[in-house]
């Protein structure tokens, strides 16, 4: 095993150990399907000659791109999607925050003035402004 | 809170209904410190229990003003940069028969810094681009609404770049009479540390594409 390999091993092994670790007492599923995943990589990472091989059988020529071209693919996809949502949420979150400043909205008190009470005046508005925010 | 003040004496010929938008900001406007109401003049106050930017302030506005009713529609600042004279007479533009007035500061008495003077310029050229719009000038919040205009101005980006969607809603829409008139922007250091920056306009672009990519169907 190379140095490099090695490395990479060690890497994926701290992450793997640190998340078990933090999520002590939750769920680790998750760390499961991350333990899973990191797996089939660390095999590549420890036996690329076998990688390459497989990459080879399927027309592509070094064992890692084999692995990256999916990733990569899985990524940018991921990266859009998440994007998606989190204009989706905002969008919801917009609209609750919205509601309740609309139903809430106060008017100010009328000043009393000897005028005022005399017309009863209405208060319906012609003109408009809205000013943004504080 | 003197935006208010001046609009409130500036307003004493019309009939005169401000929204206040409290964007959720610390600290929160209290109403009792506004301007009381009179026969011709009324301050509403809302407010975003979380800060959602200024496109939501002016949408959660403009809802207000629709179910309320009105002939002419204003938008402005109220951090003072903006002048309740002009605010007026660019909703007077509106009760003579214009759809959408837009503030040119430009031909304004505006003090403009050079380097914003330069980023506007980039924004109109972006704008123009974007909605073949010939106005002179960019992301001024001096902007006045005839009723019809108004339903077509639907704010749906939260932050800055709610500027750039209504144009592109005002020249998405049939038929509006629209004019640019002169007002002055008067910048303090403390609008000049609110306002945009390179990093905004980046920001602005970001939002645009965003809403491009995945905003509702057109």
């Amino acid at each position: 095993m190379t140095i490099g390999a090695f490395i990479l091993l060690a890497f994926v092994l701290g992450i793997v150990a640190y998340d078990w670790v933090s999520l002590r007492g939750k769920n680790r599923r998750a760390v499961l399907l991350e333990m899973a995943a990191f797996l089939v990589g660390a095999l590549f990472i420890a036996f690329p000659d076998r990688a390459t091989a497989l990459a080879h059988a399927v027309g592509i020529g070094r064992g890692v791109d084999f692995l990256m071209y999916p990733i990569v693919i899985w990524l940018v996809r991921e990266s859009l999607m998440t994007r998606r949502r989190r204009l989706e949420y905002d969008e919801k979150l917009t609209s609750v925050v919205r509601a309740l400043a609309l139903v809430q909205a106060k008017a100010g008190d009328v000043e009393v003035t000897p005028a005022a009470n005399a017309q009863g005046s209405s208060l319906a508005p012609r003109q408009s402004a809205g000013p943004s925010a504080s | 809170m003197d935006t208010l003040g001046s609009l409130r004496d500036a307003a004493r010929e019309h009939c005169v209904t401000v929204f206040v938008v409290d964007d959720g900001s610390e600290p929160a406007i209290d109403l009792a410190t506004l301007p009381p109401s009179n026969e011709g003049f009324q301050v509403v106050l809302a407010r975003h229990v979380t800060n959602l930017g200024q496109g939501a302030a002016l949408e959660t506005a403009r809802q207000l003003a629709v179910m309320r009713g009105f002939d002419a529609y204003v938008t402005m600042d109220s951090d003072g940069q903006h002048s309740a004279t002009d605010a007026l007479a660019l909703a007077q533009e509106i009760l003579l028969g214009a759809d959408v007035v837009f503030g040119n500061r430009f031909l304004g008495d505006s003090n403009v810094p050079r380097a914003r003077a330069l980023l506007l310029f980039g924004a109109r050229w972006f704008e123009r681009m974007l909605t073949g719009l010939p106005l002179a000038d960019a992301h001024n919040g001096l902007r006045a609404f005839s009723a019809r205009a108004v339903q077509h101005i639907v704010i749906q980006q939260n932050r800055m770049a709610h500027a750039t969607e209504i144009k592109l809603r005002v020249a998405g829409a049939p038929s509006l009479e629209i004019v640019e008139r002169p007002v002055s922007v008067r910048y303090s250091r403390s609008t000049l540390a609110k306002g945009q920056s390179a990093f905004g306009a980046a920001r602005i672009i970001r939002d645009l594409a965003l809403q491009y990519l995945f905003g509702e169907a057109a």
